[in-house]
């Protein structure tokens, strides 16, 4: 689980282009969305590609979003769950 | 006009008095997606499309052969003759623009020479100096690209511009063709509807994307009275504001549309009691519809005109859709009719806002038509019975 | 008739124009076929958040438009109006790319987004919360001109404040193509830029922005009195015929006009109908040529306008844009004749005030 955490951080970073962020500045539980992170609406629909892309998970309703990328440690809870790779 | 609804304003016309939609599958369109989403296609191939258009010119591409042929027919249904010493515009509006064709090419032009040339009519500019040369002796070109409002903001400009004393007249609208580009890019937002799309429904999914294009040839009073000319209809209000939210979201409080449809009532002198029906932007996607209802009842309180939106019969046609739904009024003006809005069964929770749903003949003095575009750009119009 | 006065400027280009002081210490050599800009640290310009998302196109034009309203000490603005011909095309290549190497597979909506023309415009909106009118033009060597046609419309319809700009940018592969379609030249040292025999330009990218106010303040630095644009003109005279008729309505001619900026853009063929002109030009004014400084791009006469500003303020008409030996006593007015690909020409007469 830590391991698909910290490959998660870096993936995030990457997909969102976050250059000011770095790994160990995330915390795994803080929210992405407001708070936390503050990430969008757009970064939403980044993080379905990304779930697509490297982890074989489609999401066909963006609003399933709001449960699954609640933090990183739901997003990796619900790959560990559902991912194919 | 030409849209998935007809080739010409009289056909366009048989196919909304007959509640008939021009959204089907995709035929042309060469996406992975064909089998899997439903568009307004034009039931014509670009095979087609140069043929009626009548130039074998390599470097057109649909955005332009479909430029062409509404402004043409805009022109020659006016009865102006450009030669005649009044000073002529041509004002249109395109995303897509070039692109339809540039898609087809971009990684062949690194490897081979023969089609770098595309990259010469990528650009938005191209379908309207195409228009422009196609009628000719034009004194005036521009291009506008502000999303789904494009159109709208066309018309505006050439009001203005006759307003200024700028341009006797001006073709005024917008084109854009279906491309690979474009319905991924909607499809990325995930605000594309798989089914028919129910602008307005409580059910509603999304869009479905539409291609197309619609000029009207306006004219201040001088120019008309003077070749004795005979107006379909008149605009008599427009504005435009911004929402300043998001980049392609609308506000939960429809703030940038409120703003410029209470702007253009103003300036038509009217009162939102005198509105007899509004062409909603209405596109299907949960954001807005919910978004532009709020900002219709923020605006018209319980007295929420007769409404409906056209999409369901042409698809979203983004920057030609205002310039479409221009059209659209004018023919709702001329024959005293309201189309319906197809595909509505249940009416949004929050909002409780029922449009017309069977074709309508009433009384219409005034249109309110809006459109809304990605960047948070509002525009609305007004026409008025002549 | 309605004037507009520039109060403040922001100018990103081929020189070190966002420097501020810049003023012809140092000239990039024109003997490349493309100029890139000299772009800014634009953290110091755009908040993280925003800045993760943009292409250069939409970093340049938001730069150069806060360091024009930084200048003319404005927060509110009633009017938002961009030109640029090719859009954000940086982030509308990353999208196109990925959809042709994907197979339409993957693609996420951040550069689709950022693709749209008027994200510029609208992505300044959104940093000011303005939400005024709000326009993009996209019409090639018109684009910039449509700007500045429109805010001197607004002026007559009671506006008192408007932010134009005009931005282009171009990319590696875009570069990479139009050289092969050879599209392109360097200047060749042994032919005066003005008298170019040989097809191809120099290739530019750069946003400028301009701050301008209905009335005249302390901070303005030039007045535009007018525009005008004409497409397709068909002989050099048609256009000596529309530009004495253009400052007639000034009631001025030809003699009037302190200096004039001349769009010559190293193409033979664009600048042919330039070529027969400069000769009356010559007579009456004092040429100069401003292209080789920014290169030629769809808004590069947003680059003239902001040079004109320049020399107004400054008074002075360097040698390195001179296109004859005569020096003018003094600067009052400025009229820039730009052209694009032969086929867009415009007009914009530019005063002290």
């Amino acid at each position: 689980m830590e391991v698909l955490i910290e490959k998660l951080k870096r993936q995030v970073i990457e997909q969102l282009n976050l250059v000011e962020v770095k790994p160990e500045d995330i915390n795994p539980d803080s929210p992405l969305f407001g708070e936390g992170l503050g990430l969008d609406s757009i970064d939403a629909l980044e993080l379905i590609v990304l779930l697509e892309k490297h982890y074989g998970i489609k999401i066909e309703d963006p609003k399933d979003g709001k449960t699954i990328f609640q933090s990183l440690t739901t997003l990796a809870e619900y790959i560990k769950a559902n991912g194919k790779s | 006009m030409i849209s998935a609804i007809g080739n010409n304003v009289a056909e366009s016309f048989l196919s909304l008095s007959h509640s008939k939609t021009g959204i089907g599958k995709i035929n042309y369109l060469p996406t992975r997606y064909k089998d899997e989403f439903l568009a307004g296609e034009i039931k014509l191939s670009n095979t087609d499309l140069k043929d009626l258009v009548k130039d074998n010119s390599p470097d057109l591409n649909r955005n332009s052969y479909l430029a062409m042929l509404a402004a043409k027919e805009a022109v020659l249904h006016s009865g102006i003759d450009t030669k005649d010493g009044l000073r002529t515009g041509v004002i249109s509006s395109t995303t897509v623009a070039g692109m339809g064709k540039t898609e087809m090419f971009y990684k062949e032009m690194f490897e081979k020479d023969d089609n770098l040339n595309v990259l010469d009519t990528h650009d938005c500019g191209d379908s309207t100096e195409r228009i422009a040369d196609y009628i000719g002796d034009v004194d005036y070109v521009t291009t506008i690209s502000t999303a789904c409002s494009s159109a709208a903001n066309s018309i505006m400009l050439g009001c203005r511009m006759i307003k200024h004393g700028l341009l006797d007249r001006a073709i005024v609208g917008g084109v854009d063709a279906l491309s690979k580009f474009t319905f991924n890019g909607f499809n990325t937002l995930m605000i594309l509807d798989k089914e028919w799309c129910k602008p307005f429904d409580e059910n509603r999914k999304g869009l479905n994307l539409g291609e197309g294009a619609a000029f009207l040839v306006i004219e201040g009073e001088n120019a008309l009275i003077k070749r004795n000319g005979k107006a379909l209809s008149e605009i008599i209000g427009y504005a435009n504001a911004n929402d300043a939210y998001h980049q392609t979201a609308s506000s939960p409080e429809g703030y940038g549309a409120t703003l410029a449809i209470n702007q253009a009532i103003t300036m038509s002198g009217l009162t939102p009691q005198d509105i007899d029906y509004i062409n909603m932007h209405g596109t299907g996607t949960p954001n807005n519809d919910l978004s532009e209802s709020i900002a219709t009842k923020k605006v018209f309180g319980n007295q929420v005109p007769k409404f409906s939106s056209t999409k369901a019969f042409t698809g979203h046609t983004l920057a030609a859709a205002a310039s479409i739904e221009a059209v659209i009024s004018t023919l709702s003006l001329q024959h005293q009719l309201i189309f319906p809005n197809l595909n509505f069964k249940t009416p949004i929770t929050e909002t409780h806002l029922v449009p017309v749903t069977a074709l309508l003949k009433t009384p219409i003095n005034s249109i309110l038509s809006n459109s809304f575009g990605f960047g948070g750009n509002c525009s609305s119009l007004i026409f008025k019975k002549v | 008739m309605v004037k507009a006065y520039i109060n403040g400027t922001g100018c990103i280009s081929a020189q070190n124009t966002i420097s501020e002081s810049w003023f012809f210490e140092t000239i990039t050599p024109p003997n490349v076929d493309y100029y890139n800009a000299i772009e800014p640290s634009y953290k110091d310009y755009i908040a993280p958040n925003l800045l993760r998302r943009m292409g250069r196109a939409i970093k340049m034009g938001v730069t150069a438009a806060s360091v024009a309203l930084k200048n003319a000490d404005v927060k509110e603005v009633d009017a938002i109006i961009t030109g640029t011909g090719l859009g954000c095309f940086e982030d509308s290549e990353r999208f196109l790319l990925a959809l042709l190497n994907n197979d339409e597979q993957f693609l996420t909506p951040t550069s689709f987004i950022q693709s749209t023309h008027n994200t510029v415009g609208s992505q300044i909106a959104l940093i000011m919360k303005c939400h005024h009118y709000n326009y993009t033009y996209v019409h090639r060597g018109f684009s910039f001109e449509s700007c500045l046609q429109d805010a001197l419309m607004l002026f007559n319809e009671g506006k008192k404040t408007i932010l134009i700009g005009g931005v282009e940018e171009h990319t590696p592969n875009y570069i990479h193509l139009l050289r092969r379609a050879k599209k392109f030249q360097a200047q060749d040292s042994s032919v005066a830029y003005w008298n170019s025999k040989t097809p191809g330009t120099q290739i530019g990218e750069g946003a400028s922005f301009f701050v301008l106010n209905s009335l005249k303040t302390e901070k303005s630095m030039a007045c535009i009195e007018g525009i005008q644009t004409f497409y397709k003109p068909k002989t050099a005279d048609d256009i000596l015929t529309k530009l004495n008729s253009f400052l007639k309505l000034y009631h001025l001619n030809l003699s009037d006009i302190d200096v004039t900026l001349m769009g010559f853009s190293l193409d033979v063929n664009f600048d042919e109908k330039l070529q027969k002109l400069l000769p009356i030009i010559e007579k009456e004014s004092c040429p100069a040529y401003y292209k080789h400084l920014s290169g030629e791009y769809h808004t590069s006469s947003a680059f003239a306008l902001w040079l004109a500003a320049q020399l107004i303020e400054k008074q002075i008409l360097p040698k390195a844009i001179s296109i004859s030996q005569k020096t003018p006593t003094s600067i009052k007015r400025i009229l820039i004749i730009n052209q694009y690909l032969g086929i867009n020409y415009s007009f914009m007469l530019v005063s002290h005030v």
